[in-house]
């Protein structure tokens, strides 16, 4: 759940909800099944991810959605309705569809790629038009790259095209099969970003295939470890999943840094911060050094009129009758409310401080965060204890 | 080829052979024809003119040729692709059909078809069949995998996905089998002679006399000159007609 305050909204009308019923999905006359009797029901507009070993059974779950793989018992239903009573091609045009070689067309521009299925479902000109120059907007490409051909783009471009084009039609459903998979690793983080922030707005029911559980912890409202067999090991919400692994198997999963992986799905606004003795300029020292007895911070921090963090001074700082005026004062990482708690963390450690300055959205000084904090949150009896070294040591 | 025809030269009998082959023979004794000159230009001033409608003729041949084995071709390979046990006899007996030397080739449909074009055009155009069918394969087959299913995913249906999507993308192999096919049947068009079809191959083996070169050279330069400009045509077409090929590049 990347924004909470986004998901208790009323998922708009243009999603639809998924429900498997003993979806089953046999090749040939082999005695185990690829999928069997699977359950699992994803409310419309949320993102549910299908995570598990390779060879699990999540990509033939997923593409028993839109027909490209064909059920042999069970059923699979979009609001209700079964997907045995579609047509496969009109069925498919509803239903947005990512892979992770993304399969854009070489021999048709970007723009032309885009409109695929606004073309396929007879749209008119003027509308695919307007259409294509929309969502190459809203995935924040050049309306120029529009005349170009895939292979005159980046990686991150072409996968960024490929979403496009599966969002053209404004399907019910988004298939997504590990979809940025094939992006290195930088790039990856801001597709995931981007694409989180693209749902955020348009709440489409996604289907996100991935065999990467930091993945599906970023990307997923829900998320459903599968094993061998599609059988589903446990269905949660990331956070569920990392506090109470249904079994062995989701645990090994998971992983055994799945406290650190926690921070992740925090933002420095979730934690209780320490209070920062404040200094001002031309305040009596001798005030300042009051406000550090008993302080959790040994530090003061110098702020000016508007409460916004200078820097921290030192013990010579307070040597003198009233605090100086530091323009240079070493302020070290500063940190923002809205931060996720692992990137937090990071800046502390890679500043090599102790404690950080976190400000509001209006830059003033809301607290201290500092590793104890992180520390102690981790060994927390919600984090286990055992897993208290591997969180020491994330790097 | 060469060996082949002056192989088959005895048996081109006359009355056997049509026009141009014996008695169109040059009566005028110029100089420099009787002398073993490598190339007589006096002669070839004051003939070039002979050589226009064998050139029609030849165009003629390779064009109605290669487009019929086109056609065909084109047919067993959208057949094929579908249906992949029908590949390995299509292989087989399109490449029977290129092994077998064109004169025989000619007086084999000679007792079916008669002497005339047709039975030249039938066998030029079972030439081109081989390779237009094996790269026409080649290149749906060389079709992304994940471009197809990308297209099937996204409600494409089976006609249109070869039509929009495999055809256009197997265009470059496709038309790389056309070029090797135009070529070597504009060269091959050459015997047409064989079985009366007409063409340059009336200058080259029709002057009655095999060591005289003025005529071969300029038959032959001919043919050459019809061979780059087949392929230069084509690969213009090509290149209009794959404009994403030369996007990567830039």
């Amino acid at each position: 759940m990347p924004d909470p305050e986004v998901t208790d909204e009323v998922p708009s009308a243009d999603a639809s909800a998924v429900r498997y019923e003993n979806a089953t999905k046999r090749y040939g006359d082999s005695a185990e099944a690829a999928v069997e009797r699977l359950n699992l029901e994803i409310p419309a507009g949320e993102v549910c991810v299908l995570v598990g070993p390779s060879g699990c059974g999540k990509t033939t779950a997923m593409r028993l959605v839109n027909r490209t793989v064909e059920l042999t018992e069970g059923d699979v239903l979009l609001d209700g309705e079964s997907v045995r009573d579609r047509d496969p091609a009109r069925l498919r045009r509803e239903t947005g569809y990512v892979i992770q070689q993304i399969g854009l067309f070489p021999h048709r521009t970007v723009a032309e790629n885009i409109a695929t299925v606004p073309h396929l479902l007879g749209w008119k000109k003027e509308r695919i038009g307007a259409r294509t120059a929309e969502l190459l907007e809203l995935i924040g490409l050049d309306p120029e790259l529009g005349e170009r051909y895939p292979a005159q783009l980046s990686g991150g471009q072409q996968q960024r095209v490929g979403v496009a084009r599966a969002l053209a039609a404004d399907p019910l459903v988004m298939l997504m099969d590990e979809p940025f998979g094939a992006i290195d690793p930088i790039n990856r983080e801001r597709l995931q970003n981007e694409f989180l922030r693209l749902q955020a707005e348009i709440r489409k029911t996604v289907l996100f295939v991935t065999h990467d559980i930091d993945e599906a912890i970023k990307m997923g409202d829900r998320i459903a470890v599968m094993r061998k067999g599609g059988h589903v090991a446990q269905y949660a919400t990331p956070a569920e999943l990392l506090m109470a692994p249904a079994d062995e198997f989701v645990e090994d999963f998971v992983g055994a840094d799945r406290a650190l992986k926690r921070l992740a799905l925090m933002r420095v606004s979730d934690i209780d911060l320490w209070e920062a003795p404040l200094a001002h300029v031309g305040q009596a020292t001798a005030e300042v050094r009051a406000k550090l007895r008993g302080a959790e911070v040994p530090y003061p921090l110098l702020v000016d009129s508007e409460r916004r963090p200078l820097g921290w001074l030192s013990e010579r700082d307070l040597a003198a009758e009233t605090v100086a005026a530091r323009p240079d004062s070493p302020l070290g990482p500063l940190l923002d409310l809205d931060d996720v708690m692992r990137d937090a963390l990071a800046d502390l450690l890679q500043g090599e401080a102790q404690y950080a300055a976190v400000a509001d959205h209006r830059g003033r000084i809301a607290g201290v965060l500092s590793v104890e904090i992180i520390s102690e949150f981790l060994a927390s009896p919600q984090a286990k204890t055992e897993e208290h070294g591997a969180a020491e040591r994330p790097h | 080829m060469t060996g082949a025809a002056a192989l088959a030269l005895p048996l081109a009998k006359a009355g056997e052979v049509g026009e141009g082959f014996f008695h169109e023979r040059s009566s005028e004794t110029l100089p420099c024809q009787a002398t073993d000159k490598l190339f007589c230009f006096d002669w070839a001033k004051e003939n070039i003119g002979r050589y226009g409608t064998p050139t029609v003729q030849h165009l003629e041949l390779v064009a109605i040729s290669v487009l019929l084995g086109f056609a065909i071709a084109f047919a067993f390979s959208l057949l094929a692709h579908r249906r992949p046990w029908l590949r390995p006899p299509l292989l087989a007996g399109t490449g029977i059909l290129y092994t077998i030397p064109s004169i025989a080739f000619f007086f084999l449909l000679l007792p079916i078809t008669g002497r005339g074009r047709e039975t030249a055009i039938i066998a030029l155009s079972a030439y081109t069949l081989q390779i237009i069918y094996r790269n026409t394969m080649i290149g749906l087959a060389n079709v992304p995998t994940a471009v197809k299913d990308a297209a099937r995913g996204m409600g494409l249906t089976e006609r249109q996905i070869l039509w929009k999507v495999e055809l256009p993308l197997a265009t470059p192999e496709i038309v790389a089998g056309l070029r090797i096919a135009t070529v070597s049947t504009v060269a091959i068009a050459t015997l047409a002679v064989f079985a009366g079809g007409g063409g340059l191959g009336t200058q080259i083996y029709g002057q009655g006399n095999i060591n005289f070169a003025t005529s071969i050279i300029i038959a032959g330069g001919i043919a050459i000159l019809m061979a780059l400009a087949f392929d230069a045509v084509l690969l213009i077409t090509q290149r209009l007609t794959t404009p994403w090929r030369r996007g990567a590049q830039a």
